[in-house]
């Protein structure tokens, strides 16, 4: 037998040992050089590659994880969120007596665990886990003595793309729309079944369609009328891209329906816990982002959303009971904004800082979806949102971000879902992504 | 006449060692234990007619999981071990040693009556990923692809997807058969058959082999010549795996394979020889 060629070994595994865990497995090529270049044979080369995965297996973490061989891919990653938290706020009156203002700090923190795993044929499956089971935040606030916080299931899907233009997604999953945070908050996964559909228009442009049927209450069906019925949005939306050398237009029309049923038991920052009559929604938003400014990675982004309501009569006066008299329907929100990114934003030194501008009708949007900072998810409001961020480190920022809002409308008469008068949150928060 | 003795201690012993251990397991790849293997073990016997084999060939995954297992002396593959196999070998104490014990070339074969007689490797992975469906989209005549594959515990299976697919999956219209003669024989019967085999298996009846065009203009069929230069594309080395180096009767038909006999035999049945390394 021949003898195992322990200089080249030595070599080899060396530089691969030595490098990184990845360089192991990676270090075929450089195995293959060296028999091409006659200094091994394939015997040796062999021997080599054995030693290098045995050592990879036995000396590195990564050679001890063991995956199912119909992975093809597996991506796991979360962040750390540590937020000190400034907020105001002022309910409207109902006497001419104003209320006063309240004043409230919070310690929070959010914990973010993803979990994405793709295989072979084109599915995928996926899962996170977050801190707080409310839909639009994951935010924890440290309280009660130093007790221990619960984690939630945020996400868990399964998807299945069987072209490269055609995909399927099922399950809690992320939201497959393009949004603002004007009528959805970033926090939110739909659950139900999403399909997008992604027509080439050449180079980088595209037409995507996007669909989605998300089940956002479940009822039980004994029970006669909405009550009884399962509560669906189903949201349709065109999203079409195109590029101008390195400007980036995104325009996307869409619609969303909420079918007749009643809601309860929502825990969301404002919930509105009934009816779903009176939310047909007509959205556009988009963006126009002036990329690669003075030749760096530096950008402008102007973006929009706008949403009108073709139901927001019903929804205003038969859904939150305002006096058709007094209030009308108000179905127009909208939000404008500016944005400039100095770098990518993934390297340390990025630093970005945007304003935007938005007003909110009281029968605009679904108070169950928008963003629940702005206005604590409060309708009837306008106002701004300025936000900083700075990059410490590649995998960490400093984000500071202030909301400022005022009502539309005097109170005429108190809803839930509109009895804020004025609010302000200061936000501050360290995030390290992992 | 301390030499003698030392001799015959010797002898006394290996004679012993044989007879303790007189059979031997060797399972694994088909493509080496269909016809090579057994060969060569008779071959061996004939000079050995104490020793009894064992030969079981169900695909490479089976040779490599036996030697894991400690349940063969000897694992044959036709492909590499693969990182997560010999992590698997480690925490059971085994340390997989490969052997070369012949080269492969996985030939591309079709129907006879197929007009086609070259394929470029970019059509031969939509043909067998799927990307394409139907002959005409190759030069062929109209009709639709009847694809043969080897069964997901073969290591051919796992080498062509290397090969040939970039990794990709295969067509969900690839039907998965047991060896390379079941690959032959359907596509001997199917005129829109088109499988891979190992070079033993090429002159099965009513089928031909496509010679691939590559990135550098050149046809090439498999062949000794193209195997052992490394110029035929879908070109691999077979192996013996065995428990840390080879001792005793292991060793010894190890030995027997990759010597002049065995080695004879790997050109007989149709593979190429390790020659000279």
């Amino acid at each position: 037998m021949r003898q195992f060629p322990t200089a080249l070994l030595a070599l080899v595994g060396g530089i691969a040992l030595t490098a990184a865990t990845a360089m192991a497995q990676d270090s075929g090529p450089l195995v293959d050089l060296l028999v091409k270049k006659g200094l091994i044979n394939d015997q040796e080369a062999e021997e080599i590659r054995s030693e290098l995965s045995k050592d990879f297996a036995a000396n590195t973490s990564a050679g001890k994880l063991s995956l199912g061989s119909h992975l093809t891919e597996f991506k796991l990653g979360g962040d750390v969120r540590l937020r000190h938290q400034y907020q105001t706020t002022r309910d409207q009156e109902t006497t001419s007596t104003k209320l006063a203002t309240t004043n409230r700090t919070r310690e929070r923190f959010r914990f973010r665990l993803n979990g994405d795993f793709l295989m072979q044929k084109g599915w995928s499956a996926g899962f996170a886990l977050e801190t707080a089971p409310a839909s639009d935040s994951g935010n924890q606030t440290y309280e009660n003595g130093g007790d221990d916080y619960g984690l939630s299931l945020a996400r868990a899907y399964v998807g299945w793309q069987p072209r490269n233009d055609l995909k399927f997604v099922a399950g809690k999953q992320r939201n497959p729309l393009y949004t603002t945070e004007l009528s959805w908050d970033g926090d939110i996964n739909p659950q139900g079944l999403s399909e997008i559909y992604t027509l080439a228009l050449g180079g980088k442009d595209t037409l995507e369609f996007r669909a989605l049927q998300s089940i956002m209450d479940d009822n039980n069906e004994a029970t006669a009328g909405r009550n009884g019925n399962d509560a669906w949005l189903f949201a349709q939306q065109a999203v079409f891209t195109k590029y101008f050398g390195t400007t980036k237009l995104v325009v996307a029309p869409g619609f969303s329906y909420t079918t007749t049923s009643n809601m309860s038991g929502l825990t969301n920052e404002t919930p509105f816990n009934g009816d779903t009559i009176g939310l047909a929604l007509g959205t556009f938003a988009g963006e126009l982002e002036f990329g690669n400014l003075g030749g760096q990675a530096n950008s402008v982004k102007l973006y929009w959303d706008t949403s009108y309501n073709f139901e927001a009569g019903t929804r205003v006066h038969k859904v939150y009971g305002l006096s058709s008299a007094k209030w009308n329907k108000d179905p127009l929100a909208y939000l404008v904004g500016v944005g400039y990114n100095h770098g990518s934003g993934k390297l340390q030194g990025d630093w970005g800082v945007k304003l935007d501008y938005r007003r909110v009708g009281v029968g605009a949007v679904d108070p169950n979806l928008n963003d629940s900072d702005f206005a604590f998810g409060n309708l009837n409001q306008s106002g701004y949102k300025a936000a900083v961020s700075y990059n410490v480190a590649d995998f960490c920022s400093l984000n500071l971000a202030y909301f400022l809002t005022s009502d539309l409308r005097e109170t005429l008469k108190q809803s839930a879902v509109a009895k804020l008068d004025k609010s302000s949150i200061l936000q501050i928060d360290l995030v390290t992504k992992f | 006449m301390k030499k003698s003795i030392s001799v015959l201690l010797s002898a006394a012993l290996l004679a012993g060692s044989l007879s303790a251990a007189d059979k031997l397991v060797i399972k694994g790849s088909d493509t080496l234990g269909a016809k090579l293997v057994p060969q060569v073990a008779e071959a061996f016997k004939a000079v050995h007619p104490e020793v009894a084999f064992e030969i079981a060939a169900e695909g490479s995954t089976t040779g490599i999981a036996a030697i894991t297992d400690g349940t063969a002396q000897i694992g044959m593959s036709s492909r590499r071990a693969k990182p997560t196999e010999l992590s698997a070998a480690l925490a059971k104490g085994v340390s997989m040693k490969p052997i070369i014990v012949c080269y492969d070339g996985m030939a591309v074969i079709v129907n006879e009556g197929n007009p086609l007689s070259q394929l470029t490797l970019r059509q031969v992975e939509q043909i067998f990923t799927g990307d394409v469906t139907d002959w005409s989209a190759v030069g062929g005549n109209p009709g639709s692809f009847s694809i043969y594959t080897r069964n997901t515990s073969s290591g051919t299976y796992s080498d062509w997807k290397e090969l040939a697919m970039k990794k990709r999956d295969y067509a969900g219209s690839s039907q998965k058969m047991a060896g390379n003669e079941q690959i032959a024989a359907e596509v001997a019967k199917n005129p829109n058959g088109i499988g891979y085999v190992g070079l033993a298996y090429v002159h099965a009846p009513s089928i031909k082999v496509v010679g691939i065009l590559g990135k550098d203009g050149k046809v090439a069929l498999p062949s000794d010549e193209t195997v052992q230069a490394k110029t035929y594309p879908y070109a691999r080395p077979t192996f013996f795996y065995t428990n840390g180096e080879p001792s005793g009767l292991t060793a010894e038909f190890v030995e027997y394979m990759l010597g002049a006999e065995g080695q004879a035999m790997v050109k007989k049945v149709g593979f190429v020889p390790v020659g000279k390394q």
